[in-house]
């Protein structure tokens, strides 16, 4: 069945293709629909989960967390201050390998107070040991979520899916959405590998001493690397049930491209057509878009970069002090390489906040990047005013 | 790199590798919760005595049949008391802190006539070979006698109008209580054992005193406040001033006197406004004389609401002086104006005259400031305006005892009602002690419903069919619950007769809630002081240390009880209580 719908809504669809038994949510814009969508179908028998109205997103994601360790499949939708607010319990989430999945539309954080798109809010999240998946489009947004909590309860790790405000979040879209006993087929009833049982008491989350810690986290690495293969493999059945998969990264028209952008998110579908219209100019430049952050996809990405002159990472988000976070991300990915596959790899920070990423924007910046001069530090800050 | 043998041992994640039941987190406590069955204010409150918590627990579930019979175990008549009480019980009801008290009374009203529609009856009795005079047959007499009658003595009820129910009948008009209703609860009161002579006045010729005394073994004097209180202003004895009670009881009895066009009422009790919405049915404009304001008004506030719907007008501090006739013909009422002054002993505020002086045109004029007693047909020296009793309803001739009007109590069913069940505790206690077969020691206190003067028979008799919880005598108040947990939900309010209906005769007014609306309606009951298996403690506890009770309630496994308190904040009704651990 094909639906046209807003990014938020082809989450909400998602969560409930999933039969998703506990969702607990505290509204924020531009996140809010997402949950609304869903309370309406708790309320008139659509789905059928428990929808726990909460007093702050951190009481949200431990409703979630408490949900999980009861064995349940549970979700949650934020943006911004309200993932900011989560941090504490993203962190719980992982550490209890509790295998949530969230999503979350990347809104600026303020202040200055802004309720646009700008991947900064997730980004923060790094470190805090959740798989990250960007989308593109409403379709892939639908289609990520299913796969999320497939993948979530594989590896028993925390899953974020992430979208842009507005660009998806309220932009509708034809979606296709996939029949129930499809994704029943994908996506059976969770079955935890451990869970809160009353009857054979453990006790979750207590001291653990140095002698131990250590091992713990090797444990969330080792799964976080088996999370590559784990999603290689999910894809390809949600391919051969669907059609559709999209790769932790995908290139395109990479083949013998002299200079290639990575992108991630909406400005991916911008970037598209830039090149589609440079390549009948004879232009060879191509993309990769990065859909994977963590785990990051350091194999695949060394694999399609190598041996390319130059590289330009479109980041709309900003590590202050520093740079852009997947141009950072990127160039430790790319050091190891050999000096000669090695490419020149420069990161630009744009659209912060919402700004408009317009094609003449990207040209630009494939422009610069093709004379080889060296770029002042304002460039790098496409079209501030500084 | 991992040491492999070392990474095998460590789980994924912080998870005791032993079940925590070998942690007795019971050991840390110092506080300890416990389940206390606790006084709900409105039982407190009811002068009747009534489990009021306990039949709206049991409509909760929809046992109806069972919530009637615990009604019916404290209340011989409470379709009539659920029409007529000035129900205390909703006063008092912790309800109204959130959103309106519970409407006890249309909830007693419906289950009151669910049981007539039934026709439940008393549970048969053994009889105990002894008998009991009963002196008067309105709410006070007829508890009484149902209530000895329950307790397998012969009853036999003596009254002097030719037919019984007392003030219910001769006082309380139609249109509150239709007759067919009061009929049928004496007829049940009857049925459970009660024998009642009609048109026999004890103490006239018929009946000697002294021969009542002597052929029963104990005897209840309820023969109530008939004599209704002069004004003490001069011309009250001219044609057309008259007593409202009698005005009352003629009608009552189906007379229809004539009164003029023009009628105003003395008094602010609830005589008065029976007297004026009476007149306004006979045809009259219809004006109350207060001399203090509304919110002095000793009437049910309900009823004064009724009365003013119907078009009855009030004149407030204003007092009779005095009377305008023509000839030895009523013209019109002389009137002072009054003002309130400080408090006196009865805490409203004391109306003081003034120089201002008015006149109201009447054709009748209809007293209504109280009733006394008539000492001289008693059996006792020396009473004044009341029969002294002591604490069990005895006046000081042994074997004898009163309630109701002729003792010192509130002028209302549900005292008179309470009255009785005491007088029946009393007499009963009485009988078994001169038996030798006295029933254990139960001291008054012990009996009562919280702190105030009512008792309860099941108490007494200790045959409670609502399991008890670590009872305690202690009355919940808004403060002892947890609203948190209650939902708003209006309350329901009684369906009442179209006003050109209700003027126009005497048909039922107030016609209460239809069942659903009465169940709905207890639903609303926050039941407070008494576990109704919300189940909160036991979803909220966080060492899963309260398990279901087989049967009733809940258990609290002290192993593991940490003593947090967490099950007695969230208990939403006040059921849980936290003690010092090591204290009893």
């Amino acid at each position: 069945m094909k639906k046209v719908m807003v990014g938020n809504h082809a989450v909400s669809w998602g969560a409930r293709l999933a039969r998703v038994e506990v969702i607990s949510a505290y509204p924020i814009t531009p996140q809010t629909q997402v949950v609304e969508e869903l309370s309406e179908m708790c309320a008139d028998g659509r789905l059928a989960a428990r929808f726990i109205k909460v007093e702050s997103e951190h009481s949200a994601m431990a409703a979630c967390i408490g949900a999980s360790a009861a064995g349940a499949r549970a979700f949650t939708a934020t943006s911004s201050q309200g993932l900011a607010l989560m941090h504490e319990m993203l962190h719980w989430a992982t550490g209890g390998r509790h295998p949530v999945v969230l999503a979350n539309i990347n809104r600026a954080l303020g202040p200055g107070w802004n309720i646009w798109t700008d991947q900064t809010d997730s980004l923060s999240q790094r470190d805090t040991g959740w798989v990250q998946l960007y989308c593109e489009t409403n379709q892939e947004v639908l289609d990520t979520t299913v796969m999320a909590f497939r993948l979530a309860e594989t590896v028993d790790l925390p899953v974020m899916i992430v979208l842009d405000a507005f660009y998806l979040s309220h932009t509708a879209e034809p979606v296709d959405i996939p029949d129930q006993e499809v994704v029943d087929v994908f996506l059976p009833t969770r079955e935890a590998h451990r869970k809160l049982d009353v009857n054979d008491p453990h006790a979750f989350g207590a001291l653990v001493r140095p002698d131990s810690y250590m091992e713990m986290r090797w444990q969330q690495q080792e799964a976080m690397d088996r999370t590559h293969d784990v999603f290689e493999a999910v894809e390809r059945e949600w391919q051969r049930l669907t059609g559709r998969r999209y790769g932790a990264i995908e290139s395109y028209r990479a083949r013998d491209a002299d200079l290639l952008l990575v992108t991630s998110g909406t400005i991916t579908s911008t970037a598209r057509s830039v090149i589609d219209r440079r390549r009948e100019r004879g232009d060879a430049v191509g993309l990769v878009k990065v859909k994977m952050f963590r785990p990051f996809p350091t194999a695949a990405l060394r694999a399609a970069l190598s041996g390319v002159s130059r590289v330009a990472v479109l980041d709309r988000n900003v590590s202050v002090g520093h740079a852009g976070i997947f141009a950072e991300e990127l160039r430790s990915a790319l050091y190891d390489l050999p000096p000669d596959d090695r490419p020149r790899v420069q990161g630009f920070v744009l659209g912060l906040g919402g700004r408009d990423v317009t094609p003449a924007v990207i040209d630009r910046i494939i422009d610069a990047v093709r004379e080889d001069r060296p770029i002042e530090r304002e460039d790098l800050w496409v079209g501030v005013n500084p | 790199m991992p040491e492999a043998a070392r990474s095998r041992r460590v789980p994924e994640l912080a998870i005791s590798s032993t079940s925590t039941l070998v942690t007795h987190t019971g050991s840390w406590k110092y506080m300890r919760p416990e389940y206390h069955d606790r006084v709900a204010p409105c039982n407190q409150g009811c002068p009747v005595g009534i489990d009021i918590e306990g039949y709206m627990a049991l409509l909760r579930e929809g046992r109806l049949t069972d919530a009637a019979d615990l009604l019916l175990r404290e209340n011989p008549m409470p379709a009539t008391t659920g029409r007529v009480c000035h129900h205390p019980c909703e006063s008092a009801c912790n309800r109204r802190e959130l959103d309106g008290a519970v409407a006890i009374h249309a909830v007693e009203r419906m289950l009151g006539d669910f049981a007539l529609e039934r026709e439940l009856a008393a549970p048969p009795v053994s009889p105990r070979g002894t008998a009991v005079a009963v002196v008067g047959s309105g709410p006070a007499g007829l508890a009484c006698a149902y209530h000895l009658a329950r307790l397998g003595h012969r009853v036999t009820v003596f009254e002097a109008a030719a037919e019984a129910g007392g003030m219910l009948r001769l006082g309380i008009p139609e249109y509150r209580l239709p007759r067919v209703v009061l009929d049928r609860e004496i007829n049940r009161i009857r049925a459970a054992g009660v024998t009642i002579h009609c048109g026999v006045r004890v103490g006239s010729e018929d009946l000697p005193w002294g021969t009542l005394l002597a052929r029963f073994d104990a005897t209840f004097l309820a023969s109530g406040a008939h004599v209704s209180r002069p004004l003490g202003v001069a011309g009250e004895t001219a044609i057309g001033v008259r007593a409202g009670l009698d005005f009352l009881k003629e009608v009552n009895r189906g007379g229809r006197p004539s009164i003029g066009d023009v009628v105003v009422t003395v008094g602010g009790g609830n005589t008065a406004i029976d007297c004026a919405r009476t007149a306004r049915r006979l045809g009259a404009r219809s004006t109350i004389l207060y001399r203090r304001t509304r919110a002095e008004m000793p009437a049910i506030a309900q009823e004064i609401d009724e009365a003013e719907r119907e078009g009855v007008e009030f004149v407030f501090l204003a007092a009779p002086v005095g009377f305008t006739l023509d000839g030895d013909r009523l013209r019109a009422i002389e009137c002072t104006r009054m003002q309130l002054g400080p408090p006196d002993e009865s805490g409203r505020r004391r109306p003081v005259p003034t120089d201002e002086r008015f006149t109201l045109p009447a054709d009748t004029v209809l007293t209504a400031i109280g009733e006394a007693i008539d000492p001289d047909g008693l059996p006792l020296a020396g009473t004044g305006t009341a029969i002294p009793t002591d604490m069990w309803g005895q006046t000081a001739r042994a074997g004898v005892f009163a309630g109701g009007d002729l003792a010192e109590q509130p002028r209302s069913v549900a005292d008179a009602l309470g009255a009785g069940k005491r007088a029946a505790i009393g007499i009963d206690r009485h009988l078994r002690e001169r038996a030798g077969a006295p029933l254990e020691h139960r001291e008054p206190d012990a009996l009562r419903l919280g702190g105030r003067g009512n008792l309860s028979m099941t108490r007494w008799r200790d045959d409670d069919p609502v399991p008890r919880v670590a009872p305690l005598n202690e009355v919940v108040t808004y403060e002892d619950l947890n609203p948190a947990h209650f939902e708003r939900a209006n309350r329901h309010e009684d369906w009442s007769l179209p006003l050109e209906a209700a003027v126009g005769g005497f048909d039922e007014v107030n016609r209460g809630l239809d069942r659903p609306a009465g169940l709905a309606e207890a639903r609303r009951c926050f039941n407070c002081g008494v576990c109704n298996e919300c189940e909160l403690c036991l979803i909220f506890c966080p060492d899963v240390a309260i398990t279901r009770r087989n049967g009733h309630g809940f258990l609290i496994d002290l192993t593991y009880c940490k003593g947090c308190g967490v099950c007695v904040t969230e208990c939403p009704r006040g059921a849980m209580l936290l003690t010092r651990e090591g204290l009893s």
